[in-house]
């Protein structure tokens, strides 16, 4: 495909012993928000980690922008232009709301340029922008986590399991904030809730022990509860 | 427990006020109280300068460094060294720097070494080859390299003369006489150390491209052009000009020369740091039991190797002139009377300092306290480190290459050490051993502490010099305690107890230490 920002082929990674990924391909299409789905433990978030590097395949490879970014680093590959959000709201606790996004400048003045930007995202995060990462909600860290993948220009973002353990209302808001924030830059997503994920994204890819089994439109996945029951278990 | 904790730092001053006030109201005289304060948080201060370190790594790379006390060590020997002969420095110097601009061509071969297609076994070979060549290069060259020696054996040579002739001279008031020039190798010898690391940065970048594949292209190229060409003007420099510096650094005053002491400590340690992280440490990050089998191992060498090179006896290191004077105007009665009159004792706070063991060294230990503070909190590095410490591996998702921040805080940890060496080794001397007492301090402070905690490192490490000198008085006077007839006296054995009961009271209450963080 000429036009995927991201080609992930036929990987293969182990963490320690452990075989985790026995092939998955993913190929996201520049623009717009693709979601990985599949059961706990099916290999979404080791998929993420791969891409970037931070556990490296041993087979397979993964094209970021027509460039194979095999054999690189981790930091040289986020230079690249991939924004990283982990799961459980993985924000520096020690580090006060602006240091956390200061740190995740690569040039001098990314902050300040997008600094509307973010806080037109997330208003709460000007209001707390001296406190320290500790004293901020869960939904707040959250909010943090995405602004932080935000502050340099990433043409595309990894955000893992934005809505976990998050109450409704800041679901709602967060949701809102990635669609928006999907017109600037990519977005793949790893959602284990089906209903947010069906709203978000255009196109899926299903992870199953390891492998990726199945990709498609969103719009044709909805429909068809059997592959839903299969895969994921409840709809 | 939660209020406890919440509350700590008020706790804490309250608990070493109560202290304090304990000891104040125990017979002791207020000159006496002063002076033995002082003396713990002096020697506070260096055990501060070793457990900072030690925290840091601990902190940011999750190695327990037991080879810290060899490096504090190492710091006494070396900077000793330059100061009693600074000809060695400047003999040595030049290698040293030639080398160094040898070894920052590295990443150069290494996208020269990306660009040559070979066969498996030719590629997996020809390192080999640069390598050994690169060590019998080297060989020959230090091997006949004109070093000013020490003897311990000949009593003219070893390093306790040159010891005794500097205090003598310091004490006379004059400057040394410069040794004359050790006869020159040679500019070709010269050539040979820069050509033999240049040979080793090659083998290197073969051995990393046959594993991991060449590197591309080279970041921040024209800044090690430039680097490389100062190493080399400056390694050639000093070695022309070998006769001249050498008498200007023998007619200096010895605070300075004690000052170019402190930095050739401070980069010695920060150099050995780097090595020790990138050789030997860094491919054991996935095996903590290795690695800390590994310190110990290191630690252990060094000590012998320091014992190879000055010997097993114990040194003095004479005071600098600054802190040695006792003539006219002597006890110093002001901290300016002091600088103008260079005296070894200041009347202070009602007892008589001496200005070096106690001021300087506490002085010292403020500065480094400050400045590091000031780094961990204010910079981007500093702001890096923090975050590192909790999660290294977001660090690198953000496009920071937290590898180079673990070589650095590694550097900047170890040069901590060789700092507080130097420092320590006018007012305790210097033996192979110095280093052992001193990391069991750090440890036991950094427990108290709260292993990775900065202000806790420098907290316990202050509680700890505090009770060993407190106990230490107490041997001499005695404590009366209400319940006891007789003054109860501390021995010597007690000293190191006292330490290790203070970190397990201070653990029973707060498991986590004073300011660590609940796991």
């Amino acid at each position: 495909m000429p036009d995927a920002i991201l080609e992930v082929q036929e990987v293969h990674t182990f963490i320690g012993q452990f075989h985790i990924l026995q092939g998955v391909s993913v190929s996201v299409p520049r623009g717009g928000i693709v979601v990985l789905l599949g059961r706990n433990g099916a290999g979404k978030t080791t998929t993420l980690k791969t891409i970037l590097g931070l556990l490296p395949p041993r087979q397979g490879q993964v094209i970021f922008d027509g460039q194979s970014v095999q054999g690189r680093r981790s930091f040289d590959i986020a230079a690249l232009g991939i924004g990283f959000v982990p799961e459980h709201r993985a924000i520096f606790r020690s580090l006060s709301v602006a240091e956390n996004l200061k740190i995740a400048e690569r040039a001098r003045g990314d902050l300040d340029r997008k600094a509307d930007f973010i806080f037109g995202l997330f208003p709460d995060l000007k209001r707390l922008y001296r406190l320290p990462g500790n004293h901020l909600s869960g939904g707040q860290q959250q909010m943090l986590a995405v602004a932080r993948a935000l502050v340099p220009d990433n043409r595309l973002l990894l955000i893992d399991e934005p809505s976990e353990g998050l109450a409704p209302i800041i679901i709602e808001q967060m949701m809102h904030a990635i669609r928006q924030l999907s017109a600037e830059s990519t977005v793949l997503l790893v959602e284990q809730n089906f209903v947010v994920a069906s709203q978000l994204a255009e196109s899926y890819v299903i992870i199953e022990e390891g492998r990726s089994v199945q990709a498609g439109l969103m719009a044709d996945l909805v429909v068809d509860r059997e592959t839903i029951q299969r895969y994921l278990g409840a709809a | 427990m939660e209020t406890l904790r919440r509350n700590r730092t008020l706790l804490i001053t309250l608990a070493i006020l109560a202290f304090l006030l304990f000891t104040a109201i125990q017979g002791l005289s207020t000159r006496d109280w002063v002076i033995t304060l002082l003396r713990g948080i002096s020697v506070g201060a260096i055990t501060f300068l070793v457990a900072s370190g030690l925290s840091l790594i601990f902190g940011l790379l999750d190695v327990l460094n037991l080879a810290h006390g060899t490096l504090f060590m190492i710091g006494a020997y070396v900077g000793w060294t330059t100061y009693l002969r600074p000809d060695t420095l400047v003999d040595l110097l030049p290698p040293v720097l030639l080398l160094a601009a040898g070894l920052l061509l590295g990443p150069f071969w290494a996208a020269l070494v990306g660009r040559w297609r070979t066969s498996r076994t030719v590629s997996r070979a020809w390192p080999w080859a640069a390598l050994i060549l690169a060590v019998a290069l080297a060989t020959l060259v230090f091997a006949q390299w004109p070093l000013a020696r020490w003897d311990p054996a000949v009593a003219a040579q070893s390093p306790a003369t040159y010891s005794l002739q500097l205090d003598q001279a310091i004490k006379a008031g004059q400057a040394r006489a410069a040794p004359a020039p050790a006869a020159q190798g040679g500019l070709l010898r010269l050539a040979g150390a820069f050509l033999g690391s240049a040979l080793l940065a090659l083998g290197l970048a073969g051995f990393s491209a046959a594993r991991y594949g060449g590197a591309g292209k080279v970041t921040g190229a024209p800044r090690r052009w430039a680097l490389g060409a100062l190493l080399l003007v400056t390694g050639v420099g000093i070695y022309t000009g070998d006769a001249a510096l050498t008498r200007f650094l023998f007619g200096l005053d010895t605070a300075w020369l004690f000052l170019i002491a402190l930095l050739v400590a401070l980069v010695t340690g920060a150099a050995l740091g780097a090595l020790m992280e990138i050789t030997l440490i860094r491919p054991l990050y996935a095996r903590p039991i290795y690695q800390l089998m590994l310190t110990l191992g290191l630690g252990v060498s060094g000590i012998e190797l320091v014992q190879a090179i000055w010997g097993r006896t114990e040194f003095n290191m004479p005071k600098p002139a600054l802190f040695q004077g006792s003539g006219a105007g002597c006890p110093a009665t002001s901290i300016v009377d002091w600088l103008a009159n260079g005296c070894s004792t200041i009347d202070m706070l009602g007892g008589r300092i001496r200005t070096y063991n106690e001021l300087f060294v506490i002085l010292i230990g403020v500065i480094v306290l400050v400045a590091v503070s000031v780094l961990l909190q204010r910079s981007r590095l500093g702001m890096i480190i923090r975050a590192g410490v909790q999660d290294s591996e977001m660090v690198e998702a953000l496009g920071i290459n937290v590898r180079q921040v673990f070589t650095l805080v590694f550097a900047l940890g170890a040069a901590l050490a060789t700092l507080g060496g130097i420092i320590a080794a006018p007012s305790m001397g210097l033996s192979p051993l110095m280093g052992e007492s001193l990391l069991l301090a750090a440890l036991i402070a950094l427990a108290i502490g709260g292993l990775t905690s900065f202000p806790g490192a420098a907290a316990g490490s202050l509680l700890v010099g505090l009770v060993q000198q407190f106990i230490i008085k107490y041997g001499q006077i005695g404590i009366r305690l209400p319940f006891l007839e007789q003054p109860f006296k501390p021995t010597p054995p007690l000293v190191p107890a006292s330490t290790v009961l203070l970190m397990v009271i201070i653990l029973l209450v707060l498991p986590q230490g004073l300011f660590g963080r609940k796991e």
